[in-house]
């Protein structure tokens, strides 16, 4: 397998504040995200997950470090690193057509082949009936699908998710998460998502980055070893895997290790 | 089985008794619930029968005798009045000019204030920069340099264009900056790194975003317009409804007075409602099941 680095990530650190109220969010984080992967990162919450992802689109400056994509340090949010967010980002203004197109009209698309690609990636979500709706008329997991999409249309090098999934209900979460699988399957992405789901973290990633907290600090990067070169499409499948009850007891066992001092204070 | 059986029982031996009662406690509910609707039919009669009590608390006053008649004239005196003012008295060219006078000075107010407040609410360093200002300006009662315009522009139309804009462009700057501000941070976030810059995201994401609550605005600031506009037009005036008032108060037209009154309250009514229609109508995706 040639496994090319995508993007990496070299010794970040941030902090917030001066002097005495100084927080330190991330320290000295390392790791690379290699081509067509999803890499995940999973920890605790306040392990500076979120924080690390937004550093990475450009949208807050690391306090050391940096974060090289392509062999280009990234410097500030660009078309390259599409973000999408737990909030609903679709914009009420715009159809889902109109919506999904926006990027790439920013960008200086032609119509032609903006339309081309927007409606192929609507097929992709699943929205081609939905074409000409307004977000107000779609429900939660239809706006995000919408978000999905257009950020793909706009093609960027790796694409980032915020807990993509985390404002929709149990059922439409893991139907988001298959469908997600499926898109990677047909166009070629590398994915960086934030999750504190440890189901979901197993089931998208080929790579899960586990970030402690009070500083955010690489734990763990955990390889999946046992999803290896099997192509798994739907939960039941994964569950049944063997090596998955101990996958997911060892996460919980390291989320649990990293909770403990917290829940005392 | 014993349970439901039991519950069914329970159920039987109250039911006959509270029937009726039980009935008229959940009528008399759906009218007095906490911020629900009520029928369409019952919310029009109210507002009829509020307008009916009203008119007939005037008239009843009158008809009793409970101020001089010359003060206190009767609904149908004032309709009268109406009449004759704008049958007679060419009032439709005070109305007019009231009118022109509103537009004139709120579409100025609007020209300053709306690329002002989107731009403060876009921009922390133009907040910090004009707010100090803004908010000073804003506390400051426009009617209070009624003397200074006076003296400076004379007792014209330009003295009450100017006292117009100072009484809502300081008020609507604010409400438009909040508007503003509260176009959520990941709209901008998503623009931004979709590949779009400052001028991009300003024009294709914050304003539009922000224009519904923009027009809220503008609807709330119109009517506080037309209170400075019957303020500037009694203190120093030819023409206008303000005017034409002062004049009336001068004959003891009392009824004129009143007339003017209720065509201010018209108009007010009228521009409130041609904007309501406007924002449902441009933006209409803010509603359910459009296409």
């Amino acid at each position: 397998m040639a496994s090319h680095v995508k993007l990496s990530v070299n010794g970040v650190g941030k902090s917030f504040g001066h002097g005495a109220h100084r927080v330190e969010a991330l320290r000295d984080v390392s790791f690379n995200v290699v081509q067509n992967e999803i890499c995940v990162l999973l920890g605790p919450s306040g392990c500076g997950k979120s924080t690390l992802l937004n550093i990475v689109a450009g949208l807050q400056d690391p306090t050391a470090g940096s974060v090289v994509l392509d062999g280009k340090e990234i410097d500030g949010p660009a078309r390259e690193r599409g973000m999408v967010f737990q909030s609903y980002t679709s914009f009420p203004w715009l159809t889902v057509e109109q919506n999904v197109e926006y990027g790439m009209k920013l960008n200086g698309v032609p119509k032609a082949e903006r339309q081309e690609r927007a409606s192929h990636f609507i097929d992709l979500v699943h929205l081609a009936k939905f074409r000409k709706t307004y977000p107000k008329n779609l429900s939660g997991g239809m706006k995000q699908r919408v978000a999905i999409a257009r950020t793909l249309a706009n093609r960027p090098e790796i694409l980032l998710m915020d807990e993509p999934f985390g404002a929709l209900d149990a059922e439409t979460r893991w139907h988001m998460q298959e469908m997600l699988v499926e898109i990677m399957k047909s166009s070629q992405t590398t994915i960086m998502l934030v999750t504190h789901d440890i189901p979901e973290a197993i089931f998208l990633a080929d790579k899960i980055v586990f970030l402690s907290s009070h500083p955010g600090r690489l734990k763990a990067i955990l390889d999946l070893e046992f999803k290896k070169g099997k192509d798994i499409r739907d939960k039941e499948e994964l569950i049944t895997l063997d090596g998955y009850p101990e996958c997911e007891r060892h996460i919980l066992a390291m989320m649990r290790a990293e909770a403990r001092p917290q829940d005392v204070t | 089985m014993t349970l439901a059986g039991s519950s069914t029982e329970a159920i039987e031996k109250t039911a006959p008794r509270t029937a009726n009662p039980g009935g008229a406690r959940r009528r008399r509910r759906r009218f007095f619930e906490f911020k629900s609707d009520i029928p369409a039919s019952w919310s029009l009669t109210l507002g009829i029968l509020v307008w009916v009590l009203f008119f007939g608390f005037w008239e009843f006053a009158v008809w009793q005798n409970w101020a001089n008649d010359i003060l206190l004239p009767g609904p149908g005196k004032v309709l009268s009045a109406l009449h004759t003012l704008f049958t007679e008295k060419a009032f439709l060219y005070d109305v007019g000019v009231s009118v022109t006078r509103i537009l004139l000075s709120f579409a100025l107010a609007c020209l300053v204030a709306v690329p002002l407040g989107i731009l403060m609410g876009s921009f922390r360093t133009v907040e910090a920069f004009f707010n100090p200002l803004v908010s000073a300006w804003r506390y400051l009662p426009a009617p209070a340099f009624i003397p200074l315009l006076l003296m400076w522009l004379g007792a014209g139309d330009a003295q009450k264009l100017a006292l117009l804009f100072l009484g809502v462009v300081w008020f609507l700057t604010t409400l438009i900056m909040d508007h503003t501000k509260s176009v959520p941070a990941d709209f901008v976030r998503t623009a931004v790194t979709l590949g779009g810059n400052r001028l991009q995201v300003l024009r294709t994401v914050v304003v539009p975003a922000a224009l519904p609550g923009i027009l809220v605005a503008m609807r709330q600031m119109l009517a506080v317009s037309w209170t400075y506009l019957v303020i500037a037009e009694i203190i120093a005036a030819d023409v206008g409804i303000g005017a034409m008032m002062m004049r009336a108060k001068r004959f003891l037209h009392v009824d004129q007075i009143m007339a003017g009154i209720v065509v201010i309250g018209a108009l007010g009514l009228l521009f409130d409602f041609l904007l309501k229609k406007f924002h449902g109508i441009a933006f209409a995706y803010l509603e359910e099941n459009v296409r």
